[in-house]
């Protein structure tokens, strides 16, 4: 068989069921195998091609579609400008620990070099961003390492794999093994002494000796919990002790948000209870977490009465940012069961800690401006919320309605929020929603986006329509860069540089009319607002709701950048607990990022 | 405080590139860094000599071992290790100069490889202190050219982890 008819071989062998990507002529051979596989298949699945506008679109759809199913996305573009067009979501799945594996046509062997049409140097590009990177060049290598990329990709800390192939490799008759890895000495010895990694006895002593002394304990759960498949571990660990669970953005869905015991997330916009409890506990048990900066603000101020025990898969993550008191490098699934087994005995009784913290939700919880005409997008959310009850896989752009969403949606399950959360990336939500949808046909995808975020990849509302793929599109509409212009508002005399979209022409819903959106509608009338969004969820086919909101809305609480949780700014419809909030003339032009 | 690094990696294409991303992206100074293939033809080993506190260090060793090319990060500085550098220099010599040179030379057990009508040709091989005091002994006669390998070491015997 030809390099291009084993790609696809492999890509099948790994159970992958849907590529997104973009044919060019460096890629043409693999494109063309994937016509030849679905045209002489018979009675085997097909593989899905999906093709969206721009090649960032594609590693979106193949991210959107690992977080939601845990499986490792794939995606497949051209040379030079086909693979630079997926710089962004390279650094994206990275940043935020999702398994791709993005394979890059090249241009032929003896012409790499040359200034070649379509050529960029893609192992350099890609080094910086990527998990790892291979560049093919013995055919003979091709299988093992279009098998090691996947595996690479889903084990450890999972993160992108990219794979550049020649053209003339795609093109080379090859032998098929069916079977075989890349000998990688140092990775897999990692990856065994990972895998192996327990909770050992003696420090599981020290670990109960910790949280037993103490009165006010708290679990602070990221993203690995939800990578690491812990979630259920999770839940029976918060519950056999009864202890409350904060959660980063990445760590939402890791618990049931409508448990009595969860506190939402925690950080720069976190929910203050879940703030209050990070200033308040006395111990504070990381988990698949990083203390980010969007999470620690000041790290000196961050839990700065608690002892802390930091578990993460990944060993340079300890002590990164914050000297903890205990730590073990594990999976969270290992070491959550091994300390529920080493704890089997072990009692507390932090009742008057659970009433406070309970106090804390009702005192702190959630409430926006009542008294006014103008649409809030957290009114929105809150129908929304109510309407989807937790069940919906939810994705979203970035900015303010990210914040929002995260704040105001409820999610019983983890991978049902898909969000682009270290990187920060404008334009992921659509993209993201379309891999999700292919990835769980079953569910009900909607994307929460902002007016700035949906421009940035706006094509691909017509990859929705080309494929029928029932995503919806829940538009908030500012007008501005919404999360941008609130910095300005606090920290640059509201100079709105850049920001301010209110000259924009674009009418949202005929561009979604344009591209076949059957149901496409836009409010801006309060009155319309729930029977709109009943409407919109209810609609059949790809759907697209666009909502003229609030401008001034802002999102709080806030802690601002660089600073610590008790110089939380609650704002005007959130009660605060009466600490000093931060002079933020004084503040200035904050380097703080 | 200066760190003596020994990397065993794989002896890919590319490698040289991903470690020195690494160092460049988080903002790690290399004052050398040295590579060669080892007795296994399939590994090469990096000699990198770095400054910084003990968390940048504990960083560094952290990052380089998650890069999957990456077989084996050892700090020596912790350990008892031999270090040498090689290097050529080219010095202005006339003359009565050259006896004088050559003295010098004999010293530091260095080698003259080159002589020309006013120049010489001395090959170095010691610690970055030796050198470095070579260095400062020549400059009077003019340094013309300067080519330093940058730090090898290795460790003495028990020095590799199991």
């Amino acid at each position: 068989m030809t390099g291009a008819d084993l790609i696809i071989q492999v890509f099948l062998d790994e159970g992958v069921d849907t590529v997104f990507g973009y044919n060019g002529g460096a890629i043409l051979p693999t494109y063309d195998a994937v016509f030849r596989y679905n045209d002489t298949r018979g009675d085997r699945p097909p593989l899905n091609l999906i093709v969206p506008a721009n090649e960032q679109g594609a590693g979106f759809m193949a991210a959107g579609y690992a977080r939601a199913t845990g499986k490792v996305g794939a995606f497949l573009v051209t040379s030079g400008p086909g693979a630079t067009n997926c710089v962004t979501p390279i650094r994206d799945c990275m940043a935020d620990s999702v398994p791709v594996v993005l394979i890059t046509g090249q241009v032929a062997r003896p012409s790499i070099g040359t200034d070649a049409f379509q050529e960029a140097p893609v192992y350099n590009i890609m080094s910086a961003c990527a998990k790892h990177v291979f560049l093919v060049s013995d055919e003979s290598q091709l299988e093992a390492t279009i098998r090691s990329a996947f595996e690479i990709a889903r084990s450890g800390r999972p993160g992108p794999v990219v794979v550049d192939v020649p053209k003339d490799v795609q093109n080379h008759v090859v032998p098929f093994q069916g079977k075989g890895l890349l000998d990688l000495k140092g990775y897999n010895r990692h990856l065994g002494e990972m895998n192996k990694a327990r909770v050992t006895p003696q420090d599981a002593r020290e670990f109960f000796k910790m949280l037993t002394r103490a009165r006010r304990p708290l679990i602070y759960a990221g993203g690995g919990v939800i990578n690491g498949n812990a979630c259920e571990e999770l839940r029976a660990f918060s519950k056999r002790y009864q202890l409350p669970v904060v959660t980063t953005l990445m760590g939402i869905g890791s618990v049931d948000t409508t448990d009595d015991l969860a506190l939402h997330m925690l950080g720069m916009h976190g929910t203050a209870y879940a703030n209050y409890a990070v200033d308040d506990c006395d111990f504070l048990m990381a988990i698949g977490a990083r203390f980010d900066d969007r999470v620690a603000g000041k790290v000196e101020e961050f839990a700065p009465n608690a002892t802390i025990a930091h578990i993460d898969i990944d060993a340079a993550e300890i002590g990164k940012v914050k000297a903890v008191d205990w730590s073990c490098v594990c999976n969270a699934k290992t070491a959550l069961r091994d300390l529920l087994e080493a704890g089997k005995k072990v009692k507390l009784d932090c009742a008057p800690w659970l009433d406070h913290v309970a106090t804390l939700k009702v005192a702190h919880r959630f409430d926006w401006e009542r008294d006014t005409d103008k649409i809030q997008p957290q009114e929105v959310l809150a129908i929304l919320n109510a309407m989807t009850r937790g069940k919906a896989i939810i994705c979203t752009g970035v900015g303010q309605h990210q914040m929002w969403t995260a704040q105001y949606l409820d999610f019983h399950k983890p991978r049902t929020f898909i969000t682009s959360g270290s990187m920060g990336t404008m334009g992921f939500g659509l993209p993201a929603a379309i891999g999700a949808k292919f990835g769980c046909p079953d569910k009900v995808v909607i994307d929460i986006d902002g007016d700035g975020s949906l421009r940035m990849n706006i094509g691909e509302l017509e990859t929705a329509t080309n494929y029928g793929v029932p995503v919806k599109v829940l538009l908030l509409n500012n007008h501005g860069d919404g999360m941008v212009l609130q910095w300005q508002r606090l920290y640059f005399g509201h100079r709105f540089m850049g920001t301010d979209k209110t000259m924009t022409k674009r009418n949202f819903v005929k561009t979604a009319e344009a591209v076949g959106y059957r149901f496409a509608r836009r409010v801006s009338d309060r009155a319309e607002l729930k029977k709109a969004l009943k409407a919109f969820i209810n609609a059949k086919g790809p759907a697209f709701l666009e909502i003229v909101t609030d401008q001034d809305a802002d999102v709080f609480p806030m802690v601002g950048p660089g600073l610590g949780y008790k110089n939380m700014i609650t704002g005007p419809h959130i009660q605060d607990r009466g600490d000093p909030e931060p002079d933020t003339e004084e503040l200035g032009h904050s380097d703080a990022f | 405080m200066k760190h003596t690094i020994s990397v065993l990696v794989e002896n890919h294409f590319g490698v040289l590139a991903r470690v020195s991303a690494l160092f460049s992206a988080r903002g790690y100074n290399i004052d050398s860094l040295s590579v060669g293939e080892t007795e296994d033809p399939a590994t090469s080993r990096m000699t990198v000599v770095v400054r910084g506190d003990d968390s940048v260090l504990e960083q560094i060793t952290k990052q380089l071992n998650k890069l999957v090319d990456v077989i084996e990060v050892i700090d020596l500085t912790e350990r008892n290790f031999v270090e040498r550098e090689l290097l050529l220099m080219r010095v202005g010599a006339e003359g009565s100069q050259r006896g004088e040179i050559v003295e010098i030379v004999t010293i530091f057990r260095a080698k003259v490889v080159d002589v020309s009508p006013d120049s010489m040709i001395i090959e170095v091989t010691g610690s970055e202190g030796k050198a470095e005091a070579f260095i400062d002994m020549m400059r009077p006669f003019g340094i013309q050219e300067l080519v330093r390998t940058g730090e090898i070491a290795i460790g003495r015997s028990h020095a590799r982890r199991d």
